[in-house]
């Protein structure tokens, strides 16, 4: 990652602004009708669509209150962003797309988070994991850029087929799709013995997307995107979807004892882990990014936390955590856009020259850190007190000690470091604050957090509506910034300091866990993902070289003795194997049979290539009497012409290879292959005489008898089946035929066009 | 198979056509008696064949009407399109209709079954004559 196309915005004039920012009206419409929704008490609002009844799936959408915490954020953070995007991207080359790949986001936000069926939900998370491939992979130009994407869609994509196994087994266990549904009978199936495997893999799902131990390394990689998206998609909104599924479902679970189990130890260690990751980076955004990644962890251990405040705890640092991040990473932004750089060292002492992202930059920081006066500083206390309550281990306790206090060193790097001190490399004089629809957005949102900070009662009706459907038992007193809890106060104060003196020797520290990383370097989750990705095509590769050598006899030994044992394992798993009744067989079928074998026994006998054809087309004509004697004249007809065109056609073959000097029979160690040859009709004959001998069936045969001539007008059962019952399976075969002939012709003239290139030579 | 066999090419003569004429009788009659359009195909196939080994592949696959790829491609879309009357119909795809002409001395039953099979029969014919007839192009002498 070390070559990430750092300065990605073209210089523009300062206040030019893309008219696309305009586009920022359709979510800002969104957001002000799900405020209305919210202040009418309307929840849970619904709307049903029937979609696919006979599995069960409707589009059926739920607006409760934690569906509606995210529907704002979505909107409101994508206003912004909208807003941001028509300013940063000025210039950029297609950056129409990056617009309409943003929407196409927010609408698969939206339905992910709405939606009330597991297969719905899922659909719509998969978009969201789609539109973020593409936009991390916006500057496709870059190399770097390219393997991000795939970085991201690997791990995201990939969580995303777990989650899909462990939404239908869910499904199947509470045996309905609907969430609602789900949880409200939950008491009913909790106990079956698979939900512990579809818990297993709901979270496996839940952690790729929220960038959980061990799946934290791709979201930082993900900061190739713009700085918008960067905003949007991996702190404000996406990377929450993880947390929102968790929380969506922890009504079900939240006493479960493997939830928990799971839930909070990885969180706290993802909190603990990533914050230990911060220090090692220099660049501003992934920096952020490793934050970013520590919030989750703390989101995802609330969740985990079984007491009635985790719930609310949860809602207010959803809400704190976006409106401090994406202001944080809007200024990363225009520090960017601006001075053309995002390293820190070689960043400093921008405030003079930009004052506005300064200020946003400190308000949003105060929240960050956890400062009083802050929506940050409630949604602190409000954890502590969940952990205090929800009697966790020991060392997280201290973890989060640990956390906190690299967030405040964090927060002041964004916002003291780079803004106001000296020292670094010099700022070129042209630096310039940045334009007005990329100041407003980080300055509104930052400001938001303070107001809700000084005034929280502002946001008790949202908080209070996303505790409720997170835990229906939450006994919700009021976001408040009065501190009842003086252990609380005492850790962040502790916090505040530990994080000054993080921030003090941050280079220092810096070098220490540089050293210290990169000496475990070949065990990180990133080197294995590395290597199981190159492993892909290696093993693909052997399995190939193996399996289709381009020898006849490998394909057709590996098919024989695959099906052979595939055939002989079910029938010997099966129902025992029945005697069939003997008939002496009439004197024409006993005579055809005899032929049949002499012939098959010659076949295997014979080296001579030219006779060893004819007998084998000589077996196919046999059979081809036998049919005829077993009443079954059409199939009889058919093995008669198909046998004429084989033999033809190989005989042109094994002329060829005549004149070219090949030798067509190689001398091969007989026994094995006699020794497959005979297992594989000895598997063959008992199916056979299995199936023949078992009672038959015989409604399809009498329905095809009477409709035949009464509803298609034929007398020829075989040929009615073909061209009406059947006639669509018929085009599609004859469909086949003719897309083979389409692929042989130029191979096959190819061939003779090489022949005659070399008979002319010669 | 250097120097053509006389025989055959004389016996090749009569029993061309005469293949073609059994190839679609076969398909005619297929719908009440063995037969249909894949057996008549097939023995289109073989007078294909018979002619590309007598006279030469090139002389074989020009007398295949159309050309094979062709032919096997107007085949496909025949059976493909004489399922549509019936959407016209309000019927599903793929229902086949029947009428009946008379024609004074007997009756003669008309159907997309039967557009359906010839579809068949074409694209047998083309797809698998084409191959045969190119498979036993490889090895002539070039002229």
């Amino acid at each position: 990652m070390a070559d990430t196309p750092t300065s990605s915005a073209p210089a523009a004039p300062p206040g030019a602004a893309s008219r696309l920012g305009w586009l920022a009206l359709l979510p800002l419409t969104l957001f002000a009708l799900a405020l209305v929704e919210l202040s009418h008490g309307g929840l849970p609002a619904t709307l049903t669509l029937p979609w696919i009844p006979s599995l069960g799936i409707d589009l059926r959408f739920a607006l409760d209150g934690l569906a509606l915490q995210f529907v704002l954020l979505i909107t409101g953070i994508g206003t912004m962003v909208m807003i941001y995007a028509g300013g940063y991207m000025v210039g950029v080359a297609q950056r129409t797309r990056l617009f309409v790949l943003l929407l196409l986001f927010m609408v698969a936000m939206l339905g992910s988070v709405t939606s009330d069926n597991l297969i719905v939900l899922f659909l719509f998370w998969e978009l969201t994991s789609l539109t973020s491939f593409m936009l991390v992979g916006f500057k496709h130009e870059y190399e770097s850029a390219r393997r991000s994407a795939q970085q991201t869609l690997m791990v995201t994509a990939g969580g995303g087929l777990v989650l899909l196994a462990g939404l239908i087994l869910l499904g199947d266990i509470a045996s309905t799709f609907t969430i609602s549904g789900l949880l409200a009978s939950s008491d009913q199936w909790r106990d079956d013995p698979r939900v512990p495997a579809a818990v297993v893999l709901l979270i496996i799902g839940a952690f790729t997307k929220s960038a959980q131990l061990p799946f934290h390394f791709w979201l930082p990689n993900a900061m190739a995107a713009p700085t918008p998206v960067s905003a949007y998609l991996h702190s404000a909104t996406m990377v929450k979807l993880g947390v929102y599924l968790l929380a969506r479902l922890d009504p079900a679970f939240d006493s479960y004892a493997l939830w928990q189990q799971i839930l909070v130890p990885v969180g706290a260690a993802t909190a603990a882990w990533a914050m230990l990751l911060t220090l090692r980076e220099r660049d501003l955004k992934r920096i952020l990014a490793w934050s970013t990644v520590s919030a989750l962890g703390t989101l995802v251990m609330l969740v985990g936390l079984s007491g009635v405040g985790a719930a609310t705890a949860l809602g207010a640092f959803l809400l704190a955590h976006a409106l401090y991040k994406a202001p944080l990473f809007f200024v990363a932004g225009n520090i960017d856009h601006c001075t053309g750089s995002r390293n820190i060292d070689h960043v400093s002492g921008l405030a003079p020259r930009m004052p506005w992202t300064a200020a946003a930059a400190a308000l949003a920081a105060i929240s960050m850190a956890g400062m009083p006066f802050s929506l940050g500083f409630v949604a602190k206390d409000l954890i502590d007190i969940a952990k205090a309550e929800g009697g966790v281990l020991f060392w997280v306790s201290y973890s989060s000690v640990f956390v906190n206090a690299i967030t405040v060193a964090v927060a002041g790097v964004a916002a003291i470091r780079v803004f106001w001190h000296r020292g670094g490399d010099a700022i070129p004089g042209e630096v310039h604050e940045a334009g007005w629809s990329m100041r407003l957005p980080p300055l509104l949102l930052a400001a938001l957090g303070i107001t809700l900070g000084i005034l929280p009662w502002i946001a008790n009706p949202l908080i209070e509506a996303t505790a409720l459907s997170v835990n229906p038992a939450t006994d919700f007193k009021g976001l408040t910034q009065a501190v009842d809890h003086i252990h609380a106060l005492g850790a962040i104060a502790l916090a505040a300091v530990l994080g000054m003196i993080v921030f003090t020797f941050w280079d220092r520290l810096h070098r220490i866990s540089e050293r210290g990383l990169a000496r475990i370097d070949p065990v990180s989750a990133i080197a294995w993902y590395e290597r199981l990705l190159a492993a892909i095509p290696a093993s693909a590769g052997a399995v190939t070289r193996r399996l289709q050598n381009g020898r006849l006899t490998t394909a057709a030994t590996t098919v024989l003795v695959f099906v052979s044992v595939l055939v002989a394992l079910s029938l010997w798993l099966g129902r025992p194997l029945p005697m069939p009744e003997m008939m002496a067989p009439s004197l024409a079928v006993a005579g055809a049979s005899l032929a049949l074998i002499i012939a098959s026994i010659a076949v295997c006998v014979i080296r001579t290539p030219f006779v060893m054809l004819l007998i084998s087309g000589f077996v196919g004509l046999g059979s081809a009497l036998l049919f005829l004697f077993l009443a079954a004249p059409d199939l009889a007809l058919t093995q008669f012409a198909v046998e004429v065109a084989f033999v033809v056609v190989i005989a042109a073959i094994l002329l060829r290879m005549r004149h070219l000097g090949l030798n067509p029979v190689d001398e091969p160690p007989v026994l094995p292959r006699a020794l497959i040859a005979i297992g594989t009709s000895a598997v063959l004959m008992t199916l056979l005489l299995t199936a023949t001998s078992g009672p038959q069936g015989s409604t399809l045969a009498d329905f095809f008898a009477q409709a035949s001539y009464l509803e298609a007008h034929g007398r020829n059962v075989v040929n009615v089946i073909l061209v009406d019952f059947r006639a669509v399976d018929t085009l599609g075969e004859i469909a086949v035929l003719a897309i083979a002939l389409l692929a042989a012709l130029p191979l096959l003239a190819l061939l003779r066009q090489r022949k005659n290139g070399k008979d002319g030579l010669a | 198979m250097s120097p053509r066999a006389l025989i055959l090419i004389v016996a090749t003569r009569g029993l061309y056509p005469l293949m073609l004429l059994v190839s679609v009788w076969l398909l005619l009659r297929g719908h009440n008696a063995p037969g249909g359009g894949f057996i008549g195909g097939m023995i289109a196939v073989a007078a294909t064949s018979l002619l590309a080994v007598a006279n030469g592949a090139d002389r074989a696959l020009a007398r295949l009407p159309l050309g094979a790829l062709r032919l096997a491609a107007a085949g496909v879309l025949l059976s493909l399109f004489s399922g549509v009357p019936a959407l016209f119909m309000d019927l599903p795809y793929m229902t086949h209709l029947w009428m009946t002409l008379p024609l004074g001395f007997t009756e003669l039953k008309l159907s997309t079954v039967l557009l359906f099979d010839i579809g068949v029969f074409a694209a047998v014919w083309g797809a698998l004559g084409g191959f045969c007839a190119q498979a036993i192009a490889i090895d002539e002498e070039t002229a």
